[in-house]
């Protein structure tokens, strides 16, 4: 648990400056192949999510047909335990998925970067207390806690939201008091500040800047682990409830009829390892591109 | 030795820390503690709750439940379950070993799998293997373990039509029935970790291979073999060794799914129950548990350190 917080010796270029800065940086992005083709899958299931509605063929929770259907023309995936259409059901589950990862990061990050650009910003007792209770929360492990709390607050949907947000909050408290440590000591920030600068506006002007790339890049990667944890919360039973399509519930109910109609358990097993890939390709080619040290990983 | 003291006295409080925060993220609990505990929701006189509470010692300021609470578990008592009255402590030592195994039976077969494979990367010039490696890598990272552990139950039934035994039977009862039951979960929770631990393992190879002293290890005419081993391997170590340490938490958070899974007796199983029984004696204790295990192994990777690399000394 030693402090490891990836300090931006070379600040990344591409995102202080203006148009031209912001042209440069997607243009390097699509020279990424690995980059583009998380992009690709995030895009897919994002806009799948979006239009749910539309694309779904069936009602999500209808129960229109035999139990168990395999594949085919009339329900192209087949149906549930319930006779639900299970192409439906996975379309709708997009959403559920990109909705809890995304506020549970929203949360993450907005406790965490906030926590720990005001723990860099500031030092002295202010970083000890702060970073102390992140460590608290990092002595024990991500899914258990998320469980605990889960049980604690009562096992929904924005519970699980939360305790995710919660639990993962720490990483970014990590990431962003890392670069703040070293933006402080720059002679620019003295400068502002002899000039009257408040320490408000000295944050947002100049040290936000300069620690939203990393932030940027963990927000991915986060994204990530939040949908696997959202996935095995509900898996357990503890996330969203039934009839709520969710990928990871969805699983679960698979458990019991797996061995007669494998189906169920494959697909929405797939849809959870496709969209993390997505986002841990677009997050690894983020990182290439403005953290240039962290390439060898 | 004054950066193990350090190391000691962090992590001790680090550990009241979590106690802290275990115990107050009980006291949230929404509705009265008083119906959970008898299971009857509002059927209870008032002399009835206070009787109730006086007998669990709730009716004392909560500092002073706190203190009691961890004086107790200090000297190994963690409490009785609301639902069996069975001692908390002596439930988790009988539940402890089962996950122990699991996790060192995943931590083995990451080691024995991954780094070769990882040296193996490093080493090959065939883009076949280091595509494969690339592959392995994205794929564990990101398929759920407990969709692993879906697919390889029907796998293992499709395939061979084999299922492990439902009811755990011990290692000391019978350790070749009891090697068959681990097999399919710690093969599930080993492919997520052996991702890691290939990608990391060739870059840090990598980077030890392009050194001068390699090259001048080579020029000696040290065989390759020994070279590799001896020379790269050694040197590489410290940061394979930091990300499976890193992944522990990773690997205590997929045991709880797994056991739950494959039915496994373990800590994650008895957190499970407790959480669904609401029987929060229970699930205190274990958390504790998790947290201490998690913190132990972290104080011991930091150690392993300084065998590993002789450079490093703590100050």
């Amino acid at each position: 648990m030693s402090d490891v917080a990836p300090t931006l010796a070379t600040l990344p270029r591409g995102l202080d400056a203006a148009q031209a800065g912001r042209a440069r940086f997607l243009r390097a992005l699509s020279g990424t192949p690995v980059a583009l083709i998380g992009a690709a899958l995030v895009g897919v299931v994002v806009l799948v999510a979006a239009a749910a509605p539309a694309l779904a063929p069936y009602a999500p929770a209808a129960q229109i047909a035999k139990p168990l259907l395999p594949p085919g023309p009339q329900y192209l995936l087949g149906t549930d335990e319930f006779g639900r259409d299970e192409l439906s059901r996975l379309i709708w589950g997009a959403r559920v998925s990109l909705y809890v990862g995304g506020l549970a990061v929203l949360i993450a990050l907005g406790l965490g970067a906030t926590a720990g650009v005001l723990a860099g910003y500031f030092g002295g007792w202010v970083d000890d207390v702060t970073m102390r209770i992140m460590d608290v929360v990092l002595a024990l492990p991500a899914l258990v806690l998320a469980i605990a709390i889960t049980s604690v607050l009562g096992p929904t949907l924005t519970n699980a939201m939360l305790a995710i947000g919660l639990v993962y909050a720490p990483t970014f408290a990590r990431v962003a008091r890392g670069p703040t440590l070293t933006v402080v000591r720059v002679p620019y920030i003295e400068a502002a500040r002899s000039l009257g600068a408040s320490n408000w506006r000295t944050i947002a002007r100049h040290v936000l800047p300069n620690v939203a790339a990393p932030i940027l890049v963990q927000a991915t990667v986060s994204f990530s682990t939040a949908i696997l944890t959202e996935a095995a919360l509900s898996f357990l039973g503890l996330g969203t409830q039934p009839p709520t399509a969710s990928w990871g519930l969805m699983l679960s109910a698979a458990r019991q009829y797996m061995l007669i109609d494998p189906w169920i358990a494959v697909l929405p097993g797939s849809a959870i390892a496709l969209t993390v890939l997505g986002f841990n390709l677009l997050g690894d080619g983020l990182r290439d591109l403005l953290d240039p040290r962290m390439r060898a990983l | 030795m004054r950066y193990l003291a350090r190391r000691a006295i962090w992590t001790v409080l680090a550990l009241l820390g979590v106690s802290v925060l275990i115990f107050l993220l009980v006291r949230l609990l929404p509705g009265n503690i008083v119906d959970i505990i008898a299971g009857t929701e509002g059927q209870l006189s008032k002399a009835q709750r206070t009787a109730v509470l006086r007998e669990f010692g709730l009716d004392k300021p909560l500092p002073v439940q706190y203190v009691l609470w961890l004086g107790n578990m200090l000297q190994g008592n963690f409490g009785w379950s609301f639902r069996t009255g069975q001692p908390v402590a002596s439930l988790i030592a009988s539940r402890l070993p089962i996950t122990i195994e699991l996790a060192l039976l995943a931590v083995l077969g990451v080691t024995v799998v991954g780094i070769p494979l990882g040296v193996a990367a490093s080493v090959s010039r065939s883009l076949r293997v280091r595509t494969l490696v690339q592959i392995i890598g994205v794929l564990g990272l990101s398929m759920p373990n407990f969709w692993i552990a879906i697919l390889l139950i029907i796998g293992a039934s499709m395939l061979f039509g084999w299922l492990p035994a439902i009811i755990y039977v011990s290692p000391w009862a019978d350790p070749w029935v009891n090697l068959q039951q681990m097999f399919l979960p710690v093969l599930s929770l080993a492919f997520g970790l052996s991702a890691v631990v290939v990608r990391m393992t060739r870059s840090s190879m990598l980077e030890v291979l392009g050194q001068d002293f390699i090259r001048v290890a080579r020029a000696k005419g040290l065989s390759s073999r020994r070279v590799l081993l001896r020379h790269t391997l050694r040197n590489a170590l410290v940061p394979i060794v930091t990300v499976i340490g890193l992944q522990t938490g990773f690997l205590l958070g997929g045991v709880v799914i797994t056991e739950q899974i494959f039915g496994l007796p373990g800590l994650g199983w008895t957190l499970l129950n407790g959480v669904y029984q609401r029987d929060y004696p229970v699930v205190q204790g274990t958390v504790m548990i998790f947290a201490v295990t998690f913190v132990l192994i972290n104080l011991l990777v930091d150690l392993l350190y300084t065998y590993l690399d002789p450079r490093i000394r703590y100050e």
